[in-house]
């Protein structure tokens, strides 16, 4: 926890709604992502991807597409010098085994999922590109596939690889969930289905790459990662000092440039040519190849006493891997941790398992496992309120975590939870209701809560760091790896390093995202950058704070603890004060540094055993609760969000217009999963690779979101922030359907909830097929 | 893209011309919309593609109650323009309903009913307004009724070397009407839309009417059944509702990977029952 | 092939291929990076530029189909190197997420008010349908041109 709490009103930049620096760029286009990049003599890139879920490769004869004038090059695996990503998931249960997941940059002898890279091509526009990818000459023997997790784990299924289709699974058992059940007043049962899903940011994956002076391979690129590249070195055979990856602010991300997209291609291909290279890839590859949200199968069994009180659990997941393992192993561990709620659960037991198949790959998205969950488990609280003839608000508030209580897991929660008041508060927003405007039209309020982790599992050993400097100027730099994907990243760090170093914002730059120029920072997932670069920043500018006081005690002859920083000047007691440009020329002519760097070390632990429920998995939690209000047209099905409103406790709110702008947006993407966003995939071939055809909510089908900001003052992050990235997108296909069955009593238990649906569960298609 | 030739011919000769001499090879680009996206995905790849943009046929002329709208007519004037909204509100409407609001500032009438999509509003609207087209080529003119027109999935009466220039609106006398649509987010194509029309007697009779759906088939679909249900009846819920049940049986429609054949009827028949109801409305206020 | 074009205000000669769009051109050809492209095929709105005031989708516009008219990027929206008031509104009121798709979101909001300058919430969710946003959730963009509508009547 960070060491000290500042009371809210001593603070000056920290908790204030100020827009963010990037802003102003992005309003006029001058910020320049990763396709706005263009270098003398750059070639254009293409992927060959295959058509087929599951095929041998017969043939792949290049020889006419490379001969084509203008292609530079054309690549096969065969010319890749080591064509394997691999990632350990440590932890994994004896069943599976250690697993080391592994992925093909380019495939060898056979595909395992439609889109899958099969070649490369860099050619001197991107229409020769693409015609010289239309050129290569490859054949295939389509091969027997799976493509449903049950299918898949079925007797005698096709492998998808050589180990078997069972990719991961999890086990918790805690307490005696069987007679918990035999003993419950009301047990509910339900069965829930969720989607594929895309993260559908608005820039696709992107970059340019080019080497440098000295031999280094430089990739600019949309990524959340710019750790990977130690990946391209490992793929090309370099040092890891050969390769710089220069992270752009992101045109979104959503945990979908989280593993690695077009980097490796270009550090390839810029490799072999020698010469600068973009690759962008279409929407359309986007849609077909890149790894996506889980679908998962849910059984839940739960039970609860006469009063309301759950009792326990017994929960089944199923997930949907697809071809390739990516991170697979830990969405799912998200998945079994969070599987029965932000809630008091004496008995629970939980199963969990995802299969390999040849469907899209599916690895971080958003909610990372967290969500898939919440849909299940808020819609059996539900059920368990209306059994019992209880208070949506009221079942929540008696089965809420507590400080002191433990998850499933075993793990103790330490932080406060404000489960009760988040409830009420988005509760009292939708008062009072809208009367139905029609007769055909019912209208109903939802309620759904969720818990998200904040920060990574804590046996990765999560580490952050920053360097906060002062120029002779007295305008302050922050040089932080962190990627900025839209979130206000970059600039919640501009806050606290002026806030401690009483700096006004505007005189306050951030160097991010390089990984040759920045101190690494770490990942742009796990809602872990408030946390942990926030903190990395908070000690640079404390201890650089420090440091600079040593010197300014001599010059103000009063002592440091009483000397505080604010308005660009150092103010001593009696009333004096000091400039910082005269502060600095006393620090260079002292030898006293005017810049400090800063690592922040997460919390540590080391891999639990889930199934014997022996402690911590996550550093900390955020906790939500959503409400909305539906309508109804009970004719045909469609469903209109008319109001929404959605809490959080943040801990403290570094910068409320950001929190607000993650809340909202993070709830209208839950709406989209709720109701509507859906990758059709049949017998492996995605029927939905465009946008026209992959639909994500316009400005006309989603309410204002009303954001309600809790701050406890309790949180691991800076100021006791807590992380808000991903907690938001987690309640909503819950609430909603909760408000649908309080309008009509109808339950919806797969997602999305179309109208079609809604209307089956009418019973407006009965007597149809 | 794959490149071709591109040509802008400025007279109407002249691109009857170039058709012919193309034929197949050849695409007629009028507002792109649907063109230019098979274009970027390299799913078309014309040798030539020939933009008739410069053609005199962008301008709405009124007579007698006619509408005489020129094939390159952009959606957005179908919205804004004065003598749409007196004349023929249902086409102003259904113009509303169109994509977004750059595919309405680029798209023609003409490229949307050459084009044919069963989903798309404009088709329904002509099928509905019994509408007569102009065709175009070298041999000359001649005349297609909308419900002629469309003869399948995107496909048209229209031969290679034929263009569309005008389509006829004739006169519809005062007048109730409603478009309803139903479609799975804001702006997309229709899943079900209809299109009603119909005025109400001095005794309150149901006199003229018009129903045409899209999306329930591979081409606009005229509801005669539900017409001649309705036609000279007293316009109570009952017998609309009957009308829309007429409607709806007749119909078969298809089934996608997003919506299934039994819910596409069964909106069908709701949308029909209200588009019914809002053009009673609005033809008893109008009288 | 040359077409004349007025960009951002300035007559111009470009040198266009007929297999090109209008996005491509601006973007490849001039170095015009204010044009983004998100899907290639009119849905998202990432594109939008103005044509003769009118928003357009600059992915499905052929670049020799511009000779002779008017183009407008967001750079023309700037005035004496300061931020048009709409712009302002967008950085004051959090409008403004990744950014991707604020461009197209500013022209057809501008060439929405245009038409209809004292649009309520609803009327301004509907004229930006077309263009997708995937981060803010809407409402702050909305409220960034309501605020933009009431102040700019007010002014």
């Amino acid at each position: 926890m960070a060491d000290v709490v500042a009371a809210p009103e001593a603070l000056r930049v920290v908790g204030r709604a100020v827009p963010r620096h990037d802003a102003r760029d992005k309003a006029v286009a001058a910020t320049a992502y990763a396709a706005d990049w263009a270098l003398p003599g750059m070639l254009h890139a293409a992927v060959l991807r295959s058509p087929y879920p599951s095929a041998r490769i017969v043939k792949l004869d290049t020889a006419r597409a490379a001969a084509m004038p203008g292609v530079a090059v054309v690549l096969t695996a065969r010319d890749v010098p080591r064509n394997t990503l691999a990632t350990d998931v440590p932890g994994q249960t004896a069943t599976v085994g250690p697993l080391r997941a592994t992925l093909h940059v380019l495939a060898e002898d056979r595909v395992r999922h439609q889109g899958e890279p099969v070649a490369l091509v860099a050619a001197e526009t991107l229409e020769l590109a693409r015609a010289a990818v239309e050129a290569i000459d490859v054949a295939y023997e389509r091969t027997p596939g799976v493509f449903t997790p049950e299918a898949a784990l079925a007797p005698g299924a096709p492998q998808v690889h050589a180990a078997g289709n069972l990719l991961a699974q999890w086990r918790i058992a805690r307490g005696d969930v069987a007679a918990a059940l035999a003993g419950a007043a009301v047990v509910v049962e339900g069965e829930y289905t969720t989607q594929l899903v895309d993260a559908a940011y608005l820039e696709p994956e992107s970059g340019v790459a080019w080497i440098d002076s000295d031999g280094v391979i430089t990739i600019r690129v949309s990524t959340q990662v710019i750790e990977h590249f130690r990946d391209v070195a490992e793929v090309l055979r370099v040092p890891q000092n050969r390769v710089r990856v220069i992270g752009t602010y992101l045109g979104g991300g959503f945990g979908g440039k989280e593993d690695v997209t077009v980097e490796v291609y270009l550090g390839l291909l810029a490799l072999k040519t020698g010469r600068p290279v973009k690759m962008v890839w279409t929407r359309q590859e986007s849609l077909l190849a890149r790894a996506k949200r889980h679908p998962y199968r849910m059984r839940y069994r739960t039970g609860a006493t006469a009063a309301g009180e759950i009792l326990g659990q017994q929960i089944e997941l199923l997930g949907d891997a697809g071809a390739y393992a990516y991170l697979s192993a830990l969405v799912l561990l998200y998945s079994t941790v969070t599987a029965a709620g932000p809630y008091r659960v004496p008995s629970v037991e939980v199963q969990a398992r995802v299969a390999y198949t040849n469907n899209p790959p599916t690895s971080a998205m958003r909610g990372f496992g967290g969500m898939q969950t919440v849909f299940a488990y808020e819609s059996q609280m539900d059920r368990v309120a209306r059994a019992l003839g209880m208070d949506a608000v009221e079942i929540r508030r008696i089965n809420a975590l507590r400080r002191g209580d433990r998850l499933p897991v075993g793990q103790v929660i330490e932080t406060h939870v404000a489960l009760p008041e988040l409830c009420e508060r988005v509760w009292a927003a939708l008062e009072p209701p809208t009367p139905p405007r029609a007769p055909h039209v019912r209208v109903g309020l939802g309620l759904a809560c969720n818990l998200q982790p904040y920060g990574r599992i804590v046996w990765l050993h999560d580490w952050s760091s920053a360097w906060v400097g002062f120029e002779m100027d007295g305008s302050l730099v922050v040089r932080c790896g962190v990627p900025d994907v839209g979130g206000g990243q970059a600039s919640s760090l501009c806050q606290i390093a002026a806030e401690v170093l009483g700096v006004s914002l505007e005189r306050v730059s951030v160097h991010i995202a390089d990984s040759a120029l920045t101190p690494l920072a770490g990942t742009t997932t796990a809602s872990r950058q408030l946390y942990m670069s926030g903190n990395a920043v908070l000690k640079a500018s404390r201890e650089l704070r420090e440091q600079l006081l040593r010197v300014a005690e001599t010059m103000l002859g009063a002592e440091a603890a009483t000397l505080a920083m604010t308005g660009d000047l150092v103010h001593a007691p009696d009333g004096r004060t000091l400039a910082l440009p005269d502060l600095l020329r006393e620090c260079a002519r002292a030898g006293v540094p005017r810049g400090h760097l800063a690592v922040y070390n997460a919390p540590a632990g080391e891999p639990v055993d889930l199934a014997t429920g022996s402690g911590k998995v996550f550093p900390d939690y955020t906790y939500g609760a959503h409400a909305a209000e539906v309508e109804v047209d009970t004719e045909t099905g469609v469903v209109r969000v008319l109001r929404y409103a959605a809490a959080h406790d943040v801990g403290r709110a570094i910068n409320p217009q950001s929190v607000e702008g993650q809340i909202q947006g993070g709830a209208v993407q839950g709406l989209g999963y709720g109701c509507m966003e859906e990758v059709l995939v049949e017998d492996g071939i995605n029927l939905t690779t465009s946008f026209a055809t992959y639909l994500i909510p316009t400005a006309a089908d989603v309410p204002d979101v009303e954001p309600v900001i809790v701050e406890s003052g309790e949180g691991l992050g800076p100021f006791n922030a807590r992380g808000i990235g991903e907690p938001p997108i987690g309640p909503p296909a819950a609430a909603v359907a909760n408000a649908i069955a309080d309008a009509t009593g109808a339950r919806l238990t797969r997602l999305p909830i179309t109208a079609e649906r809604v209307a089956r569960a009418l019973g407006r298609l009965d007597g149809t097929n | 893209m794959q490149p071709f030739e591109y040509v802008a011919p400025e007279t109407l000769p002249d691109a009857l011309a170039l058709l012919r001499a193309h034929g197949e090879e050849a695409k007629v680009l009028a507002g792109g919309q649907s063109l230019v996206p098979l274009l970027n995905y390299r799913l078309a790849k014309p040798h030539v593609v020939v933009d008739v943009n410069a053609l005199p046929f962008g301008d709405i002329a009124s007579d007698d109650g006619r509408l005489r709208l020129g094939a390159l007519v952009r959606h957005h004037q179908l919205e804004e323009s004065e003598v749409v909204r007196r004349r023929c509100p249902v086409l102003a409407d259904a113009a509303r309903c169109i994509g977004n609001v750059r595919v309405r500032t680029l798209g023609t009438v003409g490229g949307s009913l050459a084009h044919a999509d069963p989903a798309a509003e404009l088709p329904a609207v002509m099928t509905a307004l019994d509408a007569r087209l102009t065709v175009a080529s070298a041999r000359g003119d001649r005349h297609v009724d909308a419900r002629d027109f469309f003869t399948g999935l995107l496909t048209t009466a229209l031969a290679p070397d034929e263009l569309l220039t005008a389509v006829d609106v004739p006169a519809v006398p005062a007048h109730g009407w409603a478009v309803e649509e139903l479609s799975r987010r804001a702006g997309d194509f229709a899943v079900v839309a209809v299109v009603a029309l119909l005025t109400v007697d001095g005794r309150g009779h149901v006199d003229d009417v018009r129903l045409a759906f899209a999306g329930v088939a591979d081409r606009p679909v005229r509801a005669r059944a539900a017409e001649d249900a309705l036609r000279g009846h007293e316009p109570t819920s009952e017998r609309l509702a009957l009308a829309a049940a007429a409607a709806r049986a007749a119909l078969d429609p298809p089934s996608d990977a997003f919506v299934s054949a039994a819910y596409r009827g069964m909106v069908a028949g709701v949308l029909c029952r209200r588009a019914l109801a809002r053009a009673v409305t609005r033809a008893l206020e109008t009288r | 092939m040359i077409a004349r074009m007025v960009l951002n205000g300035r007559s111009r000669q470009v040198d266009v291929r007929p297999e090109h769009t209008l996005l491509e051109t601006l973007r490849d050809t001039l170095g015009i990076f204010d044009v983004k492209e998100g899907c290639g095929e009119g849905v998202c709105g990432a594109c939008t530029v103005l044509l003769d005031g009118r928003p357009v989708s600059s992915c499905l516009v052929l670049a020799p189909a511009v000779r002779g008219r008017a183009v407008t990027t967001l750079r023309g929206l700037e005035r004496d190197g300061g931020l048009h008031p709409l712009q302002e509104a967008f950085v004051r009121h959090g409008a403004v997420q990744c950014g991707f798709c604020t461009p197209g979101m500013l022209l057809t909001a501008l060439a929405f008010l245009e038409r209809e300058p004292r649009p309520d919430r609803e009327a301004i969710r509907a004229a930006l349908e077309g263009n997708l946003c995937r981060c803010t959730g809407y409402t702050k963009i909305v409220d960034a041109v309501e605020a933009y509508a009431r102040d700019r009547g007010h002014g």
